[in-house]
């Protein structure tokens, strides 16, 4: 408590362990009443565990967290709340199918006479809505409004609990940019009514607009608080990369980078509103191709007009000189192309079959005759990926919920090659994968380019890029906003791309 | 019975280290393996002419008038989805038979294969609209359950449609020696659909598509096809009981097997099946058709009055599910 009255949440010398990962060592970070803090950093770099500090979700395992002079002990959302903290996270939390009024209100209810009382609901709904400039009816159902708006009913719902401190958490990634502008303009709207806010963001350009200082993050540190008006791009993105790279696991330059073969396929002004507004490039045969972008940037949707599970609004996409756009998935599976999703949990995996069964899903044929499985050859085909990829399980009929992420990664991967895809579309295939393992998928992909297998690699930890890419394009705004060739892949360069105005 | 020992699944072996390898599907077979033998014994010794081989007999025959749909209604439940359309499409297809045979007069094989071929069908027009439409199978099978009895009474007033019988149909619906001919259908079906759910390409895509529907479809299973099949498959099962009941009442009925669906899927749970698909197999099922016949048989030769005897049913069903899924806590807790 050094300055009573100013500082309204302070987090000192904070440390955080999960398992054998150091999410935070020693953080000190103070937000005064009224200010607008942006929050950066790269994936894992800790702005997620200070947010959960600050929300009282967790308690640091060394340190303190202060708010509003009171110390929390220990995990307490609850107190949290009463002492000012609100967050709005990244997931939207609203029940589509009720009204907007019973939504802000949700849980707590007005009531007369043992009923709801509908028209003040509505009538304080109506209030909290102007009061951020907005023009929707409380009557109206949330899941008939845009993306945005529900985002900014989620903001009122925090702001009617009358909060000191509102926390953002990339509270535009799933917007375009015009709608963008909307939430920028309530986080002005409610700047200037004294709350303070803790915005984080990929987006610079969101932040030089609404924030006064800047505190930049990298492995688990702060790195530096600055006042945003005379901090550059270069600098800002300087301080989230640091000198890493050089302290990750290169893939032996043996397995080595050659000559890419001819193009596979042509994307050629594609367009799927709002996120991609005509993106041109090409895939070579026996190539890595890094795809790089922030949350948001339109990767997924990209991959997925690739494969053919979704239809561009505009453009097209050439598999060998044919067109594949608007043909469907079962096509472009048919030519070669194999798409991994983002979500290895939810769509990517079936927990309850083996690894044996999750493998040779893709294409049945190989292993069975008229229908009938043979179990020789699903074992062989099993036992085979298991040994190339490195895969640890003890037994190939072990259900593959029981494997880890990185295990279960590359048999989400090795689908693809059981099925002789030509062209493997990752997205995001190392999230949530220990080292060791996204080592062993980089060894793995060099391998595949080697043998003549394109790859397009979807990350948004650019820092790997580097490791594995032959080649490396950066998605931002709806279009390829650069390219870097390997040797001279710079991480830097790239975030910037991927993170400065444009 | 080597078939049936294929069927427990090898590959929910859980890690249990050293020892005895089971799985929480084996456990749970084994447990109502268990409970099934108790149950026999204690009848035994407490209902007379319980323990005779006619009665044992007359239990698989029973057995059979819902296993019979019950090995499709597996794999139905095991795809993620319901059919609440079983028994009335048994009356149905009963009665088309009957009228098929009696009053347009054509010969009897015909009768029977334009009955079956008109079951699959149906069913799978019921499959083609929840795979087409994304209507929940619950709605579309509520439907047809409420649509197929309706049409049923509406064509027979109700009453009866008698078949001329032969020693076919009397074959169908009696017994070889002292089996009922019911029986070794349903057990002949139990192989067959116990080598589809394990060794088929098809069988596997079902547990596939009950799992994990998207992953499913984002590697190239047609989803739609495997739901569609299902369908079409427990369509043909009913169609199949329908010609067996025709054969045993010698007559086509709107009433007959009321309330059958519920049987099946009685059986299905008991018999540790997860009602949110992708995990189960038929050899559970096997034993809850059993456990629920069982019950009937000896509360009936028990002289309990028979209100009474769908509430004991009720009960035995609710804690055989319970007994299940805390099996399968302590399973999952073992294996984490």
């Amino acid at each position: 408590m050094t300055e009573p009255g100013t500082a309204i949440a302070t987090i000192s010398g904070a440390s955080k362990q999960y398992g054998a990962v150091q999410a935070l060592s020693g953080v000190d970070l103070s937000i005064a009443r009224g200010e607008v803090r942006a929050l950066l950093g790269k994936n894992g770099a800790g702005k997620s565990t200070v947010i959960r500090l600050l929300a009282g979700v967790e308690a640091p395992d060394e340190g303190s967290v202060t708010l509003g002079g009171t110390r929390l002990q220990g995990p307490d959302v609850q107190l949290a709340q009463r002492l000012g903290v609100m967050t709005v996270y990244q997931e939207l939390t609203l029940i589509p199918e009720m009204t907007l009024a019973e939504n802000l209100f949700m849980g707590a209810w007005p009531k007369r006479n043992g009923q709801i009382d509908q028209r003040r609901m509505e009538d304080e709904s109506q209030a909290a809505l102007h009061r951020l400039g907005l023009d929707l009816h409380p009557r109206r159902l949330v899941g008939e409004l845009s993306i945005a708006d529900q985002q900014m009913v989620e903001i009122a719902r925090a702001l009617a609990n009358d909060p000191t401190l509102l926390i953002l958490d990339e509270p535009t990634s799933s917007l375009a940019a015009a709608e963008v502008d909307r939430v920028l303009t309530v986080v002005e709207t409610i700047r200037s009514s004294g709350v303070a806010v803790v915005y984080v963001s990929h987006r610079l350009a969101e932040i030089r607009r609404i924030a006064d200082t800047a505190t930049v993050m990298r492995d688990g540190r702060v790195i530096d608080t600055l006042p945003m008006a005379n901090l550059t791009s270069r600098q800002v993105v300087a301080m989230m990369v640091g000198e890493s790279g050089a302290e990750t696991p290169a893939v032996s330059e043996a397995a080595g980078r050659r000559e890419a073969g001819p193009v596979l396929m042509t994307v050629r002004e594609v367009a799927v509103a709002p996120k991609l507004a005509g993106v041109t490039f090409e895939v070579r045969a026996g190539e890595v191709l890094g795809l790089a972008g922030v949350l948001g940037s339109g990767r997924t949707e990209l991959l997925q007009v690739m494969a053919g599970l979704r239809e561009p609004d505009s453009g097209t996409v050439e598999f060998e000189g044919k067109r594949i756009d608007g043909k469907g998935f079962t096509h472009a599976k048919k030519l070669g192309v194999g798409i991994t999703p983002e979500d290895r949990k939810n769509d990517g995996i079936i927990p309850e079959l083996g690894v044996d069964e999750n493998l040779v899903l893709t294409d049945w044929g190989k292993v069975s005759r008229f229908g009938v499985i043979k179990p020789q050859q699903l074992l062989i085909a099993a036992q085979r990926a298991i040994a190339s990829m490195s895969v640890r399980t003890r037994d190939p009929r072990t259900p593959i919920g029981h494997l880890s992420g990185g295990n279960q990664q590359k048999i989400v991967i090795g689908r693809w090659l059981h099925a002789g895809s030509r062209l493997l579309l990752l997205d995001e295939p190392t999230r949530g994968v220990d080292v060791q393992a996204k080592a062993q998928i980089y060894e793995l992909l060099r391998e595949l380019a080697a043998a003549g297998t394109a790859v397009v690699f979807v990350s948004s930890e650019m820092d790997e890029l580097n490791l594995v890419c032959d080649r490396a394009v950066v998605l931002a705004g709806g279009r390829i906003v650069a390219e870097q060739a390997a040797p001279a892949i710079e991480t830097e360069t790239l975030l910037l791309a991927a993170i400065a105005e444009h | 019975m080597s078939a049936v020992q294929t069927q427990s699944p090898p590959s929910r072996r859980s890690r249990f280290s050293g020892g005895v390898h089971l799985s929480t599907q084996q456990l749970n077979e084994a447990g109502l393996a268990a409970a099934l033998i108790l149950l026999i014994i204690v009848l035994s010794f407490t209902a007379e002419n319980f323990a005779t081989t006619a009665n044992m007999w007359a239990i698989l025959g029973d057995a059979a008038l819902v296993g019979i749909v019950a090995w499709a209604g597996t794999l139905v439940i095991v795809a993620g989805e319901i059919d609440l359309s079983v028994g009335s499409a048994v009356a149905f297809w009963s009665v088309i038979l009957a009228e098929l045979d009696g009053r347009w007069s054509l010969p009897l094989w015909l009768a029977i294969v334009l009955t079956l071929v008109g079951g699959m069908l149906v069913g799978a027009l019921g499959g083609w609209v929840r795979a087409r439409f994304g209507v929940p199978s619950f709605i579309v099978t509520l439907g047809l359950y409420s649509a197929l009895r309706g049409l049923a009474q509406f064509m027979t007033n109700s009453l009866p449609v008698p078949i001329e019988t032969n020693s076919f149909l009397d074959t169908l619906g009696g017994k070889i020696g002292q089996v009922p001919t019911a029986a070794i259908l349903m057990l002949v079906l139990f192989v067959i659909f116990a080598f589809i759910s394990r060794r088929t390409t098809f069988g596997r895509s079902v547990f596939a598509v009950g799992g994990n529907a998207r992953a499913a479809m984002l590697t190239g299973i047609n989803v739609s096809r495997v739901r569609i099949l299902i369908f079409a498959v427990s369509g043909l099962s009913a169609a199949l009981l329908g010609v067996v009941f025709a054969a045993r009442l010698a007559s086509g009925s709107s009433s007959a097997a009321v309330g059958l669906e519920f049987s099946v899927i009685a059986a299905v749970v008991v018999g540790g099946t997860s009602l949110s698909g992708g995990r189960g197999s038929l050899l559970g099922t096997l034993l809850g058709v059993l456990f629920i016949t069982v019950i009937g048989n000896g509360l009936v030769i028990l002289g309990v009055n028979s209100y009474v005897q769908d509430v004991v049913r009720g009960g035995l069903i609710v804690g055989a599910v319970l007994i299940n899924m805390l099996l399968l806590r302590r399973g999952g807790a073992e294996s984490r």
